[in-house]
């Protein structure tokens, strides 16, 4: 997630953060909203410039750049280099951002279709590419916070990572670990399916611990043994449309990216 | 009741306490690497053997394990010559003269003085394992009496790699010990008219007697079965050849796990080895 | 031993719940599973139980805790060893969990001092209780951890309408100064002995040999790639077997940062074998990067590497992992006796 090279804040200044949204529903801003009084503490260290749901001013100066949504159209390309070429760090806030989320549900099927059942008649008048993309496939990105939405925990820690001039960093244990630590029962012992295992952990084990499963929104871990978890819950009777389905809510993108990696369709 | 105990330490209580230091000198040696030269409290000395390492605890940014790059025979602040490869040693290069760090240790097995006393010492460093070596080198420059022929190998990818660079010259022109060196490659933007080569090309060309020689060794994974393989074929036997491994200590004592090396812990076994104990360790890559 | 009436031993521990300074803890149901958990009341209590989700290792070594606090004031740094001296009272501990525990007393105690481990360690008090049922997935008959006679300040054993209570200790005898005992009857004595005696035929799972040649089955078996990678296939490399393991001790270390950069803390985190970065140093090498090495690391660890360090095989037979794994390759009972019949095919 960080390399040697990723960039970082440390001199000292408040430095000025920007907020961005790009193809989503901005429930990733909204937990930033939502820090209530943090977000007062949040706004001693950093200088907000640019916070569309939270503020009317605007300033193209700043070092931070959050962007939250994915990449849906030529005119989000050209707009997100420029954050890049404004920003000394890019964020990318959510999932969406991150690994296009649950925009790339329609990566798999026929765009028209997917325009004709979402904006029937008004279909034509839709620009977007038939592929819905993370911000990375556009630009460089320093540093991601994943989660839909994300954890609002993770995303205090990123910020005062960077202005403190260190690193974020994202853990790659599966949701199992902090699942075990808070003691809930496994999903599959209560009969139902979680994609725990191979999910990418940090959010506590939010939805288990809320008494329901996880759905996979943090992304898959860095190396998921797939194949092995297909099988997991193919004993859990789910048939293999079904396991699809849960597999695509989230992770297309990333399903996609790996099986080009491994050069053969998934 | 026993439960009414305190929850502070005083200072060396916990094993866990660092003591402070003080950095008081940063050297860039290369893009990446810069030695950092630290004071302790009181001006103590460190009192390590060379080879050990220490856990620098950097507030804000995180702990590390690093290996003392200077000498316990010199006396006052330690040095530590510290690469930029990912988070935690990123934000220490990002440190200025002044700063304060923590310090525990000195932790682990170093090189095996009375071992290698008396012996000739062929020090054999890649990249930056010449680091933990340096430790163990002027440690023996500045005992020469203790110890008969002194030899330092050292390869780097390219010359703008190369740490210690005043000191190089320094042993280069040393009359105590012989000093080779080599690059793997050139850049056109680089100037170098030595030797070019990887670190085992520099082997077969010694002369050195096997029966009195013992080999030291610090260097990049990878390098470490090319160099055995060269060693061997010069008569080296396998109990004359010590090695520092790296691993991603944690805790320094035992007990974190992450530098487990097949049933050996590299923080309380090492980081030093002595070639036979991890020959037969697939873990160890030796 | 000593024998106490039921009415008794629940009045002591309301007596605990309301006098004692410390937290009084035991195995209830949480509608789903059984814990360690806060006891409001000694109803609450389940001494019936088989295996809770997680041990009582938890009490003495958190899933989270702070090692290190750090605070700048006047650009004065104070950096402080921080070492929780919370201990707990934990009612209705299973011989194996016992084991469990006294094993890691050797190691952050008695071998390598752990301040944390250690405070929390001596302000704690153990109440064992003897198994009444056995989860499928155990087998501590056969590492010899379904009885202990150590490891507890008081063992209690269900005679019925009373429980023989054994004393293991000065802290566990000053517990029961003021709650009305008496010493067993010989009848007593014998009837203890045989619960423990029939408790072992009450075992699906066994190890079809001693563990005490674990050891040595598993130096043999290291190089057997094929069981191992057939085993990982597999393994979802997800840590849950770390994590609910009562006698996996490794650990991270995180940099906890205050928002305004002057504070913070050093925290140490339950950590995995099993998980993909476990063995990876600062540049990016992986000294387990397949899961086969990972996995065949946790085995081998257990059954081989702890017993050349402390001497002791270091699985109790509590069947967590096995519980727990939703591939189903964590199970050490199976593993061992497969590589077993191999070594002897």
């Amino acid at each position: 997630m960080s390399d040697a090279s990723a960039p970082s804040v440390s001199d000292g200044r408040r430095p000025r953060v920007a907020f961005f949204d790009f193809t989503g529903c901005e429930g990733d801003q909204l937990q930033v909203i939502n820090l209530e009084d943090r977000l007062l503490d949040l706004v001693e260290v950093v200088e907000v410039v640019s916070f569309r749901e939270a503020m009317t001013e605007h300033g193209d100066d700043y070092e931070i750049a959050f962007v939250e949504g994915g990449v849906a159209t030529a005119h989000d390309e050209r707009r997100l280099t420029r954050i890049r070429e404004n920003a000394d760090i890019v964020v990318a806030l959510g999932s969406c951002a991150a690994f296009a989320g649950i925009n790339a549900l329609r990566n798999d099927q026929e765009f028209e279709t997917v325009k004709e059942r979402v904006y029937g008649e008004d279909s034509d008048s839709i620009t977007s590419y038939p592929i819905a993309r993370p911000i990375d496939d556009v630009i460089e990105v320093d540093y991601e916070i994943p989660g839909c939405p994300i954890d609002r925990e993770e995303f205090v820690g990123a910020v005062t990572a960077l202005v403190n001039g260190a690193e974020p960093s994202i853990p790659n244990y599966p949701v199992c670990v902090e699942c075990k630590f808070e003691e809930n029962t496994c999903a599959f012992e209560r009969g139902e399916t979680c994609l725990g295992p191979i999910t990418r952990g940090g959010c506590s084990a939010t939805c288990v611990s809320a008494g329901t499963h996880c759905w996979g929104c943090r992304g898959m871990v860095d190396d998921p043994n797939e194949g092995a978890y297909t099988d997991v819950l193919e004993d859990h009777g789910l048939t293999t449309e079904e396991i699809i389905e849960e597999y695509q809510l989230y992770w297309n993108w990333q399903r996609d990216s790996r099986a080009v990696a491994d050069g053969g369709n998934r | 009741m026993r439960s009414a105990a305190r929850t502070h330490f005083e200072h060396g209580e916990s094993e866990y306490q660092p003591i402070e230091g003080q950095i008081v000198w940063i050297d860039r040696h290369t893009d990446d690497d810069k030695l950092f030269v630290i004071d302790l409290p009181d001006g103590v000395s460190l009192d390590h053997d060379p080879g050990q390492f220490v856990q620098l605890f950097v507030p804000g940014v995180g702990e590390a394990p690093f290996s003392i790059a200077s000498s316990p025979t010199k006396e006052g602040p330690f040095e530590l010559c510290i690469r930029a490869v990912g988070n935690v040693t990123n934000a220490i290069h990002d440190l200025e003269a002044g700063d304060v760090v923590g310090i525990r240790g000195p932790y682990g097995q170093g090189f095996d003085i009375d071992a290698i006393a008396g012996q000739d010492l062929l020090f054999i460093a890649g990249g930056i394992g010449l680091a933990p070596l340096r430790s163990v080198i002027n440690y023996a420059l500045d005992r020469p009496a203790e110890f008969g022929d002194l030899t330092t190998l050292y390869g780097c990818t390219e010359p703008a790699e190369q740490l210690f660079p005043g000191e190089l010259d320094e042993w280069a022109d040393s009359d105590v010990m012989d000093y080779r060196e080599t690059v793997d490659e050139v850049p056109d933007s680089q100037e170098w008219d030595g030797d070019t080569g990887v670190i085992t090309s520099l082997i077969p060309p010694l002369e050195f007697d096997p029966e009195t020689t013992v080999a030291l060794v610090c260097g990049p994974p990878v390098m470490y079965r090319f160099v055995i393989k060269a060693l061997r074929e010069k008569g080296l036997a396998d109990d004359r050849i010590y090695l520092s491994l790296e691993r991603n200590m944690h805790c320094g004592r035992g007990l974190c796990g992450h530098c487990q090396l097949n049933e050996l812990y590299v923080c309380l076994d090492g980081p030093v080895f002595h070639y036979p104990t991890v020959r037969d360790k697939e873990e160890a890559e030796v | 031993m000593k024998v106490i009436d039921r009415s008794d031993l629940d009045a002591l521990i309301e007596e605990l719940i309301a006098s004692d300074p410390r937290d009084v803890v035991g195995v209830q149901e949480d509608g789903e599973q059984y814990v360690f958990d806060h006891l409001e009341s000694a109803d609450e209590l389940t001494l019936d139980y088989d295996l809770t989700a997680l041990s009582p290792k938890k009490y003495v070594m958190p899933q989270r805790e702070t090692l290190l606090t750090y605070d700048r004031t006047d650009d004065e740094y104070e950096m402080r060893a921080e070492a929780d001296p919370t201990g707990h009272i934990v009612v209705g501990v299973h011989p194996y969990d016992l084991a469990a525990i006294e094993h890691l007393d050797k190691i952050f105690i008695d071998t390598l001092q752990d301040e944390p481990y250690r405070r929390k360690r001596e302000n704690s008090v153990l109440i064992g209780v003897t198994m009444q049922d056995v989860a499928d997935n155990c087998f501590a008959a056969s590492m010899g951890t379904a009885t202990v006679d150590s490891g507890y300040d008081l063992m209690v054993t269900d005679l019925g309408d009373t429980f023989a209570v054994d004393i293991g200790t000065f802290e566990g005898d000053r517990l029961l100064e003021s709650t009305k005992t008496r010493n067993a009857t010989a009848e007593e004595i014998e009837r203890v002995a045989e619960i423990e005696a029939d408790l072992k035929d009450g075992f699906d799972r066994e190890l079809a040999f001693p563990p005490a040649e674990l050891p040595t089955l598993l130096e043999a078996s290291y190089d057997d790639m094929d069981f191992w990678e057939d085993y990982a296939e597999q393994c979802l490399s997800c840590g849950t077997c770390n994590v609910v393991c009562p006698t996996c001790f490794c650990f991270s270390v995180d940099m906890v940062r205050d928002l305004d950069g002057d504070s913070g803390r050093q925290e140490r985190r339950w950590d995995g074998c099993l998980l993909e970065d476990f063995a990876t140093v600062a540049q990016g090498e992986n000294f387990r990067e397949e899961v086969a090495q990972r996995h065949r690391h946790r085995f081998m660890r257990k059954g081989w590497y702890i017993y050349e360090r402390y001497g002791d095989v270091a699985c109790v037979g509590c069947g967590r992992c096995t519980r727990h794994c939703v591939a189903d390759v964590a199970d050490p009972c199976e593993v061992y006796n497969e590589l077993r019949e191999a070594q002897h095919a």
